[in-house]
């Protein structure tokens, strides 16, 4: 990926993560979302992984958001204005808080030498490779993965099915 | 490598690019003469009757939960497809095991009545 | 090994699964008749948690140590000494929660057993890890249930308001610690322990920086899990709007699991590759020392103040892993087995504790202190002096369990040399037996006033409660015992 236009995403995705944030009004902020997600899952092609792109649209930007908008909805929000705003003293904290992490993710990253990039094998990140490693490697994490789900679906129903 | 995702993005373009060719013709060609009766929603619709954003019953937030956890499920199925053959009977059983335990979870969700609306 | 060999030595674990689905099967076959209420399926899970405890005290005799499903878990003895302590945690919350009133009588008690047994699962999967894909996922896991059974009393809005908090600051806590990890594997290229042990060993002075960032980052995770400050505030809320098994099994199964990853991560990962000052240009132990000094101090001096029993001991529980993480700062063989030995104590008498709080919640419908008033001469006399033998064992008086507890982790901490912290937690002790004090004082030298209600507890249901008084007062004497399986079990497996 070039420079420019790594730069141009950059710039992009952080714009809509901030819109996610900052943004009055919750539905807007999961239209944001859904943006972010989409630019990011750019970023993964871009880094050769291509399925996890893909997984990301598909579950992320498709599934993940919809439930967002549903739980909003939930909530009945209806006047973008009920939201609690946060005083001077938290935004100084939160927007000082970030400055000092990325000042201090920049200082490490400075001190490490920008070594050679190892070339990446032949067929790095396309399915097949990643099925590979997955159905192989990482049967024990593959296999628990559906024990979660089933306790995902138990831990939904109990909540969400409460009567009266 | 990543250049054979070049005509997915040539598609994307395309898409949009028709889409957009489609509203402007209909912007810039055709004649504008509003009236009560055309802005009248006649066969496309009813008259709103409440605000968009109403609240919306916990059924939804079930359906939309457990509509996640099996797409995530299927997710899984599509690297197991590519490598189907390879993998052979150990894969086989693998995604077997996995589908179980989630058909455990879809004869749960059924039984326990979390699909029906009222 | 691969998955299919390991299997033999994954049988707490698969045990423990097949209770889960025996469970929700249950809970399906009594919905299918229409039966709303029914004792079989705690009865089960009480089964399933058993034969998960038989099938790791088997593995205890097994001295291999071998990695497990390729590099994703470890067999080692310190595994299978978390899991036995673990899978007697569950057991603990399942015989709990069948005499809880609060969970008993709630009409979807499959759902809650199905979520404990799963909790147990993740817990004990968390004790093995040595991976930090598994790490992760296995944390995840834990953490999900635990937010579920946290909002499990139904109409009640303390229990949902603890659990979207719990769920929020856990969200916070296992982003930062994501990302750590994502450090991790760049910098040294390997998710196993043992190749990022190595990867570090290679790593050049400049990146150890970066490196020192990322562990930060990871301890946010663990701390998070462990209750530690500054990752501590989600503890008072969610144990005070949990049901009271959950609670105990929080502070006990939770916090044990917690410092199980937290150790062999340390240990094993990053101390691996020598001495941990070598291991970071930014001294490690510095930061240890200075978060275990505040967990201490900041949860007994809030602990101080506090009406409700359940707060309190949380309070209490958040000074406990203060405690326990002076074991950790030592780094080395003698701390680890001083964590062993005080999670050990922690579990017997924390247990008690809550027990006792949940019985009387059972008998009076109040967990604040005022309602504790002169309960031993309203014939509460038996769990008021188990409460009391509790209380004063957290607090570390000889002859207690709890005093030996401390005993060894303070003198880990002084082989060591770290002096000014062991006195910390001395002074932090001192303090802490004013509350503990408090609430025996109220139950014998204050004097019941007309209102307090005389109350009856059926001797039954006091057995749990005698078991862990004796062994508080057995472990005291005769820690020995304790300590030889604590041995066995503190070398960790290094790949």
């Amino acid at each position: 990926m070039t420079a420019p236009v790594f730069l141009l995403l950059a710039v992009l995705v952080v714009a809509a993560a901030l819109t996610v944030v900052a943004h009055p009004s919750p539905v807007y902020s999961a239209c944001a979302l859904v943006v972010t997600l989409f630019l990011l899952s750019v970023f993964f092609v871009a880094l050769d992984a291509q399925l996890v792109a893909v997984l990301q649209v598909i579950v992320y930007a498709g599934a993940i958001v919809v439930l967002f908008l549903f739980v909003i909805m939930l909530l009945n929000l209806t006047q973008p204005e009920s939201r609690p705003t946060a005083g001077v003293p938290v935004v100084a904290v939160a927007v000082g808080g970030g400055i000092g992490i990325a000042a201090l993710v920049a200082a490490a990253l400075r001190r490490v030498p920008p070594a050679g990039a190892p070339a990446l094998p032949e067929g790095f990140g396309d399915t097949a490779a990643l099925a590979r490693r997955l159905f192989t490697a990482y049967v024990l994490p593959f296999e628990l993965t559906s024990v979660l789900l089933l306790v995902a679906i138990v831990g939904a129903v109990g909540l969400a099915s409460r009567k009266g | 490598m990543k250049f054979q995702y070049v005509p997915v993005l040539i598609a994307f373009g395309l898409g949009g690019l028709v889409a957009a060719v489609f509203v402007a013709a209909g912007m810039f060609l055709g004649p504008r003469r509003p009236s009560p009766v055309k802005e009248a929603a006649f066969e496309c619709g009813n008259p709103p009757s409440g605000p968009a954003w109403g609240r919306f019953s916990v059924k939804f937030y079930l359906t939309a939960i457990l509509f996640i956890v099996f797409d995530v499920e299927v997710v899984f199925m599509y690297p197991w497809a590519v490598l189907f053959r390879p993998l052979g009977v150990f894969g086989l059983v693998e995604m077997s095991v996995f589908v179980l335990v989630l058909t455990v979870g879809l004869v749960y969700v059924w039984r326990k009545g979390a699909l029906e609306w009222d | 090994m691969d998955a299919t060999q390991s299997l033999r030595y994954f049988g707490p674990e698969l045990v423990l699964t097949a209770a889960i689905m025996a469970v929700l099967a249950l809970d399906l076959g009594l919905t299918a008749r229409g039966i709303e209420r029914s004792r079989w399926p705690g009865i089960v899970a009480l089964a399933g948690a058993a034969a998960a405890i038989g099938s790791a005290v088997r593995l205890l005799r097994v001295p291999a140590r071998e990695w497990l499903f390729g590099r994703m878990l470890v067999f080692d003895g310190f595994s299978v000494y978390f899991k036995v302590l673990l899978g007697l945690a569950l057991l603990a919350a399942v015989w709990m929660s069948l005499g809880s009133r609060e969970v008993r009588g709630q009409p979807n008690e499959g759902e809650y057993f199905t979520l404990l047994l799963s909790s147990g699962l993740a817990m004990l999967l968390m004790a093995a890890a040595a991976n930090l894909l598994m790490a992760y996922l296995s944390l995840e896991f834990a953490s999900l249930t635990s937010y579920v059974l946290t909002g499990f009393l139904r109409h009640n809005r303390r229990s949902a308001e603890a659990a979207l908090k719990y769920l929020i600051y856990g969200g916070v806590a296992s982003g930062a610690m994501i990302y750590g990890m994502s450090w991790i594997f760049g910098l040294t290229g390997s998710m196993d322990y043992a190749g990022i042990a190595a990867g570090i060993a290679q790593l050049d002075d400049p990146s150890r920086g970066a490196f020192f960032l990322a562990l930060v980052l990871v301890l946010a995770g663990f701390g998070y899990k462990v209750a530690s400050v500054p990752f501590h505030m989600w503890a008072p809320d969610v144990y005070t709007g949990a049901p009271i098994p959950v609670t105990a099994f929080l502070a006990v199964g939770s916090k044990a699991a917690g410092f199980a990853m937290l150790l062999r991560f340390f240990h094993f990962g990053v101390g691996a590759a020598g001495p941990v000052g070598a291991v970071t240009r930014v001294p490690l132990l510095q930061l240890g020392t200075l978060l275990c000094a505040a967990t201490m101090t900041l949860g007994n001096l809030a602990a101080l103040s506090q009406q409700n029993m359940k707060r309190l001991l949380a309070y209490s529980s958040i000074a406990h892993a203060g405690y326990a993480l002076l074991g950790f700062v030592v780094f080395a063989d003698a701390g680890v087995q001083a964590v062993l030995f005080y999670l050990t104590v922690y579990y017997i008498m924390n247990l008690g504790a809550f027990w006792v709080v949940m019985l009387i919640a059972n008998a009076t419908g109040h967990e604040d202190l005022p309602s504790y008033r002169g309960l031993a001469w309203r014939g509460g006399a038996l769990p008021a002096l188990a409460l009391a033998i509790f209380l004063f064992s957290l607090a570390g008086l000889p002859p207690l369990a709890g005093f030996v507890g401390k005993f060894y982790v303070f003198g880990a901490g002084v082989e060591r040399g770290l002096i000014a912290l062991v006195v910390v937690g001395v002074l932090n002790s001192v303090v802490s037996l004013y509350y503990y004090v408090r609430v025996v004082k109220t139950m014998f030298l204050d004097e019941p006033r007309a209102e307090d209600a005389p109350v009856h507890f059926a001797l039954n249901d006091l057995a749990a409660v005698g078991l862990l008084s004796a062994a508080t007062l057995v472990l005291g004497i005769r820690f020995d015992w304790l300590l030889a399986r604590v041995e066995t079990a503190r070398r960790i497996f290094a790949g």
